[in-house]
């Protein structure tokens, strides 16, 4: 952006460069405006303000970093030197940093502008950095003055095209009278979720255009700050997409047949389960259907790649082939701290990458671990899901239930069931001191299905579902279920070979 | 030294286009609306040139130049300064003017209209 380019009747969109924030902002901050960056210390308002400074300086404008705190810059530098943002080659001639805690100190206001402007318009700057706001409102006696600093930058900057950018550690509530005077209110924060904490970053007031509301996570990496936007505020409203006729195979005859011919194009199933008791290896027979056609992708959080082609091999399936021939593609993350909306950039992105079709979500309770907070759990699968459903894509997902003992079966995520279109459970029942291995079809959007309760095996060629019980005693044996607290999951007693309804 | 006179009641104008043309080397003097400016017209020492605004309380734009043209000011360079677009102003103006910007201006265009008016 060069300053002597600037239209100051058009209000243009200056990137900040730094991921994730343009599409929060949509474009960027807008030419002329004054923003507030504000967040407690460590926040890393200095961190992503030099990170906008730099750059602005590496793409042809020119920007000023003006502190009013007594501390030297040679330091602040010295802090940043292995950021890998940090290109001390645009300095000074398209980054300068200047101190006004002099200036301040002795001429007040009126002498803090003069510098602002005489510093503006003799580097031509069309960024400027102003760090350290709060000694600056802090310093200032009355109200009036400072709405009349504020107010006397504004005009300036506004005919100048050059974007302001205050950062300060007022972290209070009661906003200040100059707060409704900017063009745009970012937050920073580190937020506590349950004994770890988050880096969050949410654009409170932005005038002039659209942004992404809530609160976006962020990261600060040896590169510098990433956020990361709320995918259930970026992904696009899908148009409703026509009811799928069209059927996958589950790579299970007999599990097809319960399905009345196996999942349905584009939906999204989650298979419900104890531990052990056979979800992963669904999935596996899921993908072992994977074709050029149909590219599949396993996205775990607790088999590794290399655990899942050893399981896959005791069950008579070729993960390790089907990997090799391009056909499936092994995508694991521990299930340690993550940032949900990185998780799910990460699945768009493979998606995307190989046009995948068939899709395995294993350990869904791992990501639920890992995301934070879990009030917007549902909603961030319910985004997913839709875009899945909007590029073709069947997913399952595995997820161990809770308590799988005793009658009540507790999804992972409160409210999945309203969002998944199918509903497998796999359980144990015991009878005679023998654990079997059960499942039914609790839920298969707009189809019919077979609701009778199913024994089955895992043997070396995977998993074999049995026509019949082979002990009766099973039936007598598996307890009345409730899914979750769901009013759409009322209680269900299914009965062994009751007709589909 | 050269002097000009910015007639604008938006706070923060005057202020800022006093600054800007003090560091061209200018001496400028500031009044809030038409009246105001009619008055600083007649201090010492007389203004070389007008930064006009169009809309002010108390006299106008307009009022101020038609006073100005009428009176021992014809020859006095006026710049207009409005939101508006040149044409209206023109019509409104109904007396010569020599220059228009449109606002929100650049200031660097501002410079050059007062170096192109008042030549070293």
């Amino acid at each position: 952006m060069n300053q002597t380019d600037h239209d100051p009747r058009r209000l243009t969109d200056m990137p900040t460069g730094v991921p994730g924030l343009d599409v929060v902002l949509r474009g960027g901050f807008l030419s002329g405006g004054v923003y507030i960056v504000q967040g407690s210390p460590g926040a890393g308002k200095t961190i992503l303000a030099n990170q906008i400074c730099f750059h602005h300086a590496r793409h042809g404008g020119r920007a000023l970093y003006t502190t009013v705190l007594a501390e030297s810059h040679d330091r602040l530098l010295q802090h940043m030197a292995s950021l890998g943002f940090v290109d001390a080659g645009v300095i000074p001639e398209s980054l300068r940093y200047v101190s006004a805690f002099r200036e301040l100190e002795e001429a007040g206001l009126p002498g803090l502008i003069n510098l602002l402007r005489r510093e503006v318009l003799r580097q031509q700057v069309s960024l400027l950095v102003l760090d350290g706001w709060l000694a600056v409102s802090d310093g200032t006696p009355s109200d009036v003055s400072l709405r009349k600093f504020v107010h006397e930058l504004q005009v300036f900057t506004a005919l100048q095209g050059c974007v302001v950018l205050l950062l300060t550690s007022n972290v209070r509530r009661d906003y200040r009278p100059e707060y409704t005077m900017v063009d745009g209110l970012l937050t920073l924060e580190d937020v506590r979720h349950l004994g770890w904490r988050q880096r969050e970053l949410e654009v409170l007031k932005f005038r002039g255009k659209s942004f992404l509301r809530g609160r976006h996570a962020f990261r600060i990496t040896g590169e510098g700050v990433r956020i990361y936007p709320r995918l259930e505020a970026l992904l696009p409203l899908t148009p409703e997409s026509d009811v799928p006729t069209s059927r996958l195979s589950l790579g299970i005859e007999s599990m097809d047949n319960l399905l009345h011919g196996g999942l349905p194009t584009a939906s999204t199933t989650i298979v419900v389960g104890a531990s052990g008791s056979g979800k992963t290896t669904l999935a596996l027979h899921f993908l072992s259907c994977a074709s050029d056609a149909e590219p599949g992708l396993l996205f775990g959080f607790f088999e590794t790649p290399r655990l899942l082609m050893a399981n896959a091999r005791t069950l008579g399936l070729d993960l390790a082939g089907q990997v090799d021939a391009g056909l499936v593609e092994l995508n694991w993350h521990s299930p340690t701290e993550q940032i949900l909306d990185d998780i799910g950039n990460q699945l768009l992105d493979a998606i995307t990458r190989r046009n995948v079709k068939r899709l395995a979500v294993d350990g869904l309770d791992g990501l639920v671990e890992a995301a934070g907070p879990p009030d917007r759990v549902s909603r961030f699968f319910a985004a997913i899901s839709n875009e899945c459903r909007a590029r073709g894509v069947t997913m399952l997902l595995t997820a161990e239930a809770a308590n799988f003992v005793g009658p009540t079966v507790t999804l992972p995520i409160e409210g999945i069931s309203a969002i998944v279109d199918n509903l497998i459970l796999m359980r144990f029942v015991e009878t005679r001191a023998r654990l079997h291995r059960v499942m039914s079809v609790l839920k298969l959007r707009g189809s019919n299905f077979d609701r009778s309760l199913r024994e089955f095996e895992i043997t070396d060629h995977g998993i074999d579902v049995l026509e019949a019980l082979a002990d009766p005693d099973v039936a007598e044996n598996a307890p009345d279920i409730r899914i979750g607290a769901s009013p759409a999951n009322s209680p269900v007693r299914r009965r062994q070979n009751r007709e589909p309804g | 030294m050269r002097t000009v006179l910015v007639v604008d009641d938006e706070f923060g104008v005057p202020e800022l286009l006093e600054f800007v043309l003090q560091e061209e080397g200018y001496r400028v003097v500031t009044a809030a609306n038409g009246r105001q400016g009619l008055q600083r017209l007649a201090e010492d020492p007389r203004p070389d040139l007008v930064l006009l605004d169009y809309m002010m309380p108390v006299l106008n734009g307009p009022g101020m130049l038609h006073a100005m043209r009428e009176g021992a000011y014809k020859f006095i360079p006026v710049v207009f300064m409005s939101s508006l677009d040149e044409d209206a102003v023109r019509r409104a103006a109904e007396q010569e003017f020599q220059a228009f910007l449109r606002k929100p201006f650049k200031l660097t265009e501002l410079v050059g209209i007062v170096r192109r008016l008042l030549p070293e």
